[in-house]
């Protein structure tokens, strides 16, 4: 039975994507906020809003007793997580199975046995698939990591079992290093996510990060919507995902494709779920893990295979099943995602939130823009820095980066630093025109990612004419622009309506 | 009319002077010639050097936002007695500021400890980052204006040294 009423347990462009989605099943939506939110913009796109809680997160969008008491009061049958905050925690799964609230997602059991790394690597190797060389279980003694890092030879990666965004990883080159890297994981993780347990594998030295979308539903049946390729990441967070990679060629696609649904298989996983893998130099791909959520990155799969993924989600949900044969999945053209974030590339990417002064939003064919933020809203400084995703679609790779190019520079975000210069930039090295990159992508082209120079006089110019103006001075340039004090129709003289 | 802008921290002086069909800009040894001035709201459009460019641009006091062929940038007017580089120690050696307004999640610190350069004197969040602020010198604290789990804003002053010349 379809769903009447949806809580949407998140905020900004995620939360108005599945406000639409469930508009276009005639599901009512319901909004929540905190206290910093009240006037935040997905809220406009619901039926209903309840304030969950004060600005912190945890108070808030990670309060899974007022999340679950507020779906209740709204008469919500389901909730969806959207990313981050509650998606990915197998508790607040739970919490909303016991409370006979329909979680949009997997089963709490399938989000517990993906969340952790170690257990969830030992599964998919049971079904063949391949994983990155190393321990299979939490390492304990230091002799244990030798003899490991020997056997799968230096480089090797030491990682947190509850791991994630980098912390509590360390790459180490020699034996020398290796007792100090594992106590640093240890403490990293320890401090990071409450658990030291670390464990040893080999060292990818140049990845490419390919994730592929799979859906399953309650029926067993179970489609791949091919991959995502998410090597061009900072901090380990990707800023921009493509679709069909540059690195696949039809017989690996189909591998991979084929390894991923096994995954979910294996894992009696249900909903939409995403397997990533690692690709290295000789083409050899691993399994890395699960994402038990739908991603930022889930417009480009939309674009090349016109499945609607939301939709997807909420009617495997309610129980239907996937109405897609794999051979009716096709790719078609080439899509890019690019995040926009409010943040600083010429400052270590430092978060900067603030208000958002002139906005304006680039359109056109092949344009997709889902976001958060209007002009005049205070981005709060207590989330992730995410404001919109600028997603395009086109016949093929190189349009598709013109294309992508000219939004950028058609998209302007004023009042708050963000990275849209940044992500134009992206565009136009010779890595990624070629489709050459691998995850080191940022650190190594430092230097044509940064600012350029050429234009900075125009806009100096720019500004001290604007000053000049602000003053009084007059700035007229030879006449062919009049100044109004008067509006047009004060200018047209007598006028009056027309009876017909 | 004289302009002082300081773009990612290097001022600049740009000079402008009216002429018959334009402005002449002067920035260091380089002269343009600006016409077909247009400027409206939040949109500005000339010719420099006979090229048309288009350039957005919003103002929050002092600092303005622009963005000129897909990038964007800040540039902030810099008062004439700023420009001077007369004062000894500049602000920032006696202050730690965050870079980002944010919350003020740790505090290690108490007024009368003595820090060395690089000891991380407060930590301050902000969308899901954290970000350490470290002594700039050695020194002793001597005042703190804020406590933890109080919200910061941007270039304010949280923990301040004692000044290096009152102590010698």
């Amino acid at each position: 039975m379809m769903f009447k009423k949806i809580l949407i347990a998140n905020r900004g462009e995620i939360a108005i994507r599945i406000a639409r989605a469930c508009r276009e099943l005639g599901i009512r939506a319901v909004g929540v906020y905190s206290t910093v939110d009240e006037n935040a913009h997905h809220l406009r796109y619901m039926d209903d809003t309840h304030w969950i809680g004060d600005s912190p997160p945890q108070a808030s969008y990670l309060n899974i007793s007022n999340v679950i008491d507020v779906a209740g009061r709204a008469g919500a049958q389901a909730i969806h997580p959207g990313y981050g905050f509650l998606a990915e925690n197998s508790d607040f799964a739970k919490a909303c199975e016991e409370s006979g609230l329909v979680f949009i997602g997997p089963s709490s059991n399938a989000l517990a046995l993906v969340g952790d790394k170690v257990a969830s690597r030992n599964t998919v190797q049971k079904v063949g698939v391949p994983i990155i060389p190393g321990m299979r279980t939490v390492g304990k003694d230091s002799s244990g990591f030798k003899k490991m890092a020997k056997k799968v030879g230096y480089p090797v990666i030491v990682k947190a079992s509850m791991g994630g965004g980098g912390k509590g990883m360390r790459i180490v080159r020699t034996e020398k290093e290796l007792e100090a890297s594992i106590a640093a994981g240890q403490r990293e993780a320890k401090s990071a996510f409450g658990d030291a347990s670390v464990y040893l594998e080999k060292y990818i030295e140049k990845p490419r990060h390919i994730e592929f979308q799979v859906l399953r539903d309650h029926h067993g049946n179970v489609a791949h919507l091919f991959e995502r390729e998410c090597s061009i990441q900072r901090r380990h967070q990707k800023i921009i995902e493509e679709t069909p990679s540059a690195a696949l060629d039809d017989e690996l696609r189909m591998n991979m494709g084929e390894a991923a649904k096994k995954v979910i298989e294996i894992a009696e996983y249900t909903n939409a779920g995403t397997v990533e893998f690692l690709l290295d130099e000789n083409r050899n791909f691993y399994f890395l893990e699960v994402n038990a959520r739908v991603q930022v990155e889930h417009p480009i799969t939309e674009m090349v295979t016109g499945v609607d993924l939301v939709r997807q989600q909420i009617r495997i949900a309610a129980g239907d099943k996937i109405n897609l044969s794999q051979a009716s999945i096709k790719q078609r053209g080439h899509a890019i995602e690019a995040r926009i974030y409010a943040e600083d590339p010429e400052n270590n990417f430092l978060p900067c939130p603030g208000r958002i002064l002139y906005l304006n939003e680039p359109s056109g064919p092949g344009i997709r823009v889902d976001s958060g933020i209007y002009q005049g809203w205070d981005v709060p400084p207590h989330y992730d820095p995410i404001l919109s995703k600028l997603i395009v679609w086109a016949e093929n790779r190189d349009v598709a980066i013109e294309r992508m190019s000219n939004a950028l520079k058609d998209y302007i975000v004023l009042g708050i630093k963000n990275n849209l210069g940044y992500l134009k930039r992206i565009m136009g090295t010779s890595k990624f025109t070629k489709g050459d990159y691998d995850t080191h992508f940022i650190d190594e082209n430092e230097e044509e990612l940064s600012i350029p120079k050429e234009n900075i006089h125009v806009v100096l110019v720019a500004a001290a004419l604007l000053a000049a103006e602000k003053k009084g001075v007059s700035v007229e340039s030879g006449g062919t622009q009049v100044r109004r004090d008067t509006t047009p129709w004060q200018e047209l003289g007598h006028w009056e309506i027309c009876e017909d | 009319m004289e302009n002082r802008l300081r773009h990612l921290n290097e001022i600049h002086l740009i000079k402008l002077a009216k002429e018959k069909d334009g402005y002449k800009a002067i920035i260091g040894d380089a002269e343009y010639k600006v016409s077909d001035l247009f400027v409206k709201e939040n949109l500005i459009c000339f010719r420099i050097d006979g090229e048309l460019r288009v350039i957005y641009h919003a103002q929050d006091s002092g600092t303005r936002y622009m963005a000129l062929a897909g990038e964007h940038y800040v540039v902030e007017t810099v008062k004439a007695r700023e420009s001077g580089a007369k004062s000894t120690v500049p602000q920032e050696e006696n202050s730690v500021t965050s870079q980002m307004p944010g919350l003020l999640v740790k505090l290690p610190v108490a007024v009368g400890d003595k820090v060395k350069a690089g000891e991380t004197l407060a930590i301050v969040e902000a969308m899901k980052m954290q970000n350490e602020l470290r002594a700039p010198r050695d020194g002793t604290v001597e005042k703190i204006n804020f406590q933890e789990g109080e919200q910061v804003d941007a270039l304010q002053a949280i923990v301040e040294l004692a000044d290096l010349h009152e102590k010698q």
